[in-house]
C-alpha cells in the first residue's frame, strides 16, 4: 500500500534518513521501533510531506506521492496523528474534529457532523467533553482526540507517532485497544512506537530503524522480544561500536526525537 | 478639572480609541498566526485611505464607499507586504522578516510623501455636522460614526475567526501550525488570507482616522504603528479581546491627557503607560490560558 524506496532526509547537514526502504502492507498493522533519534518521526513527517526528502520515492497505491504538499498526501488517504498529539489547544473538542475534516468544509457539511457523531461513538469520553477546550484535557483525552481528528480525514491508511508517550499503562492498553478495533474495521495503520512490547502484541509486521536506515524487517516472533527492546531502546545496531554506557545519553540535541 | 470635562474626555477617547482596537488586532492577529511582528502594518493602512481619496479625486463618491475603497486598497498593499517581507524570505530568522517590515514601512511612507509633495490631505468627514448634547455633555456624531464601524468590523472579524472554515484555519495555523498542516490546512494560503483580513481592518482604521481628523498626512504613520504596539502589548500579544479593550483604554487614557496637559505632553504619558505594562504586566491585561499535558 505505502511503498518508501531509499529515502533520504535531513536537517541541515545532518543526515536523519540515509536510504529507508519499508514497506506497508494494505490492511494491517505495520510498526517500526527504533531508539530516540534513529529518525522515525522524520519518516513520519517525511511521508506526511511536511519535510522534503532529499532522495528516495514515497509511493502510495501505486501512485508516486513524494514531495507532495501536506493536503495532498491527506487527500489522497494518509493521515498521521503526530507525536505529543498536537491538539488545537484553544479549540474545543468539537471544533478540533472539525478542523480534522478541513479538507471537506463547506462542501460537504452534513457528512462532517455524521462523521463527528460516528467517531463520538467510538470515543464516549470524548461526546462528553464536546465544549471542553483541548489544552485542558488530559493526555489520553488528547491522545484520542489527535486520533479522532485524523479520522476524520477518512484516512485509509492511519499513522501514529508514539501514541503512547507518556501515558499511564492504563491508557496505553486502551488506546492499543482502540488501534486494534481501527484495524479491525479496515483502516491500515502504520504505527511508530517505543514502547516494543506492546507493539509487537499487535504488529502484523516490523521493522528496526537505527540511525537512519531499516536494520530488520519481520513478523513478530522472528526476532526475541529482548532483542527488539535492546535495539529498539538502546539501538545496538550493526553500525554503532560506541560503549554501552554511552548510549544511554539524554538524546534531546537540535533533531525531533523519534 | 470637574467631573464632567474628565467624562467628557475620556467618552470622546473610548469612542476614537476604537481605531487603535482595530490597528491593534491587525498587529495582534499576525502575530499571532505567524509570531511576526509586521511593522509596515500602519503604513499600509495609512496607504489605503491615499489610495481612496486619490480614487474620489477622479470620481465624486460617497463617503462610506471611500471608506471601502481604503480597506479593499489596504487588503491589497498587506498582500503585497506578505509576497515581498514574508512570502519569501526566511520565516526562521525572526530578525530578516522584521527588518524587511522596517523597510517597508520606510518604503510606503516615502512613496506617499513622494505622491502628495508631503502636503496634507482632506479626507472627507461623515457625520460631522452631528452633535448629541445632553446639557454640557456631547457626542460628536463622526466619533459616534467610528465607533459603530468599528464595532461592525470586529463582529464580522469574530464571525469569520469562530463561524467560517477559513476561521477554523487561522486559528488552527495559530495555535498549532503542524497539525493544521496535518489536517490539510496550508500554511502559505492561511497567513497570505490573514494579511488581507488584516489590512482590510487597517485600511478602514487608516480611512476612520482621516475622517476623524480631517487630513491625511504621513506624520500620522509612526503614531498609528506605535500605538498599535502598544496596544498589543496591554492586550497581550495575540489576544484579540485584549486588543480590543486595550485599543479603547488607550484612546481614553491619552485623550484624558490630551484635556488635561495638553497635546505636546499626551504621547508621552502614552509611552510611560507602555513601560508600566511591560513591567508589571508584560502579559497584557488578560494572560492567555496555558496548555496542561
Amino acid at each position: 500500500m505505502l511503498e518508501i524506496d531509499g529515502i533520504a532526509a535531513a536537517y541541515g547537514n545532518i543526515e536523519a534518513l540515509r536510504g529507508v526502504d519499508l514497506l506497508v502492507e494494505e490492511g494491517g498493522i505495520t510498526c517500526l521501533l527504533g531508539p530516540n533519534g534513529a529518525g522515525k518521526t522524520t519518516l513520519m513527517m517525511t511521508i506526511a510531506g511536511i519535510l522534503k526528502p532529499r532522495r528516495g520515492t514515497i509511493s502510495f497505491l501505486d501512485r508516486n506521492i513524494t514531495g507532495m504538499t501536506p493536503s495532498g498526501v491527506v487527500r489522497r488517504g494518509i493521515a498521521l496523528v503526530p507525536e505529543n498529539r498536537l491538539v488545537f489547544p484553544d479549540m474545543n473538542v468539537h471544533e478540533n474534529l472539525v478542523a480534522g475534516a478541513y479538507l471537506r468544509l463547506g462542501k460537504r457539511k452534513s457528512q462532517v457532523q455524521q462523521d463527528i457523531d460516528h467517531v463520538f461513538e467510538r470515543f464516549p469520553r470524548l461526546q462528553e467533553r464536546s465544549k471542553q477546550m483541548a489544552g485542558t484535557l488530559s493526555g489520553g483525552e488528547q491522545q484520542m482526540l489527535a486520533v479522532a481528528r485524523a479520522l476524520m480525514a477518512r484516512p485509509k491508511l492511519l499513522m501514529m507517532d508514539e501514541p503512547s508517550l507518556g501515558l499511564a499503562p492504563l491508557v496505553v492498553e486502551e488506546i492499543f485497544r482502540i488501534i486494534s478495533d481501527l484495524n479491525a474495521d479496515g483502516t491500515t495503520i502504520f504505527l511508530v512506537e517505543q514502547n516494543a512490547h506492546m507493539a509487537l502484541q499487535v504488529a502484523d509486521h516490523f521493522f528496526l530503524l537505527e540511525q537512519g536506515q531499516v536494520t530488520f524487517s519481520g513478523k513478530p516472533g522472528q526476532l526475541s522480544e529482548h532483542e527488539v527492546i535492546q535495539r529498539a531502546y538502546l539501538g545496538k545496531g550493526p553500525q554503532r561500536n560506541q560503549p554501552a554506557a554511552d548510549q544511554g545519553r539524554p538524546d534531546r540535541t537540535t533533531l525531533p526525537s523519534g | 478639572m470637574d467631573w464632567l470635562d474628565f467624562f467628557q474626555s475620556i467618552t470622546d477617547g473610548l469612542l476614537f480609541g476604537s481605531i487603535y482596537a482595530l490597528i491593534g488586532i491587525g498587529f495582534t492577529l499576525i502575530f499571532g498566526v505567524m509570531h511576526k511582528i509586521n511593522l509596515a502594518y500602519g503604513a499600509a493602512s495609512i496607504a489605503g485611505a491615499y489610495v481612496s481619496i486619490a480614487v474620489a479625486a477622479y470620481v465624486p463618491l460617497p463617503a462610506l464607499v471611500t471608506f471601502l475603497i481604503a480597506a479593499i486598497a489596504s487588503g491589497g498593499i498587506a498582500f503585497l507586504i506578505y509576497l515581498a517581507n514574508f512570502r519569501f524570505i526566511p520565516l526562521a530568522s525572526p530578525l530578516a522578516t522584521l527588518m524587511a517590515t522596517v523597510g517597508m514601512l520606510i518604503l510606503i511612507d516615502e512613496i506617499v510623501v513622494h505622491a502628495t509633495d508631503g502636503m496634507p490631505q482632506p479626507y472627507p468627514a461623515l457625520f460631522a455636522d452631528i452633535y448629541i448634547e445632553w446639557g454640557d455633555f456631547g457626542l460628536r456624531g463622526d466619533l459616534i460614526f467610528i465607533f459603530v464601524l468599528s464595532l461592525i468590523a470586529m463582529v464580522v472579524l469574530m464571525f469569520m475567526l469562530y463561524r467560517t472554515r477559513l476561521g477554523i484555519a487561522t486559528r488552527a495555523v495559530a495555535q498549532q501550525p503542524v497539525a493544521a498542516q496535518l489536517a490539510g490546512i496550508s500554511l502559505d494560503r492561511t497567513n497570505a488570507l490573514t494579511f488581507v483580513i488584516t489590512g482590510l481592518l487597517g485600511g478602514l482604521a487608516g480611512a476612520m482616522i482621516g475622517a476623524s481628523v480631517g487630513v491625511l498626512s504621513p506624520l500620522l504613520v509612526v503614531p498609528i504603528t506605535v500605538k498599535g504596539l502598544i496596544v498589543c502589548v496591554i492586550g497581550g500579544l495575540g489576544s484579540i479581546p485584549g486588543a480590543i479593550i486595550a485599543g479603547l483604554a488607550v484612546g481614553a487614557f491619552e485623550n484624558f491627557f490630551l484635556a488635561f496637559r495638553g497635546v505636546t505632553e499626551r504621547d508621552m504619558y502614552v509611552m510611560l503607560l507602555l513601560f508600566v505594562f511591560l513591567v508589571f504586566r508584560p502579559g497584557g491585561i488578560f494572560s492567555r490560558s496555558v496548555a496542561r499535558d
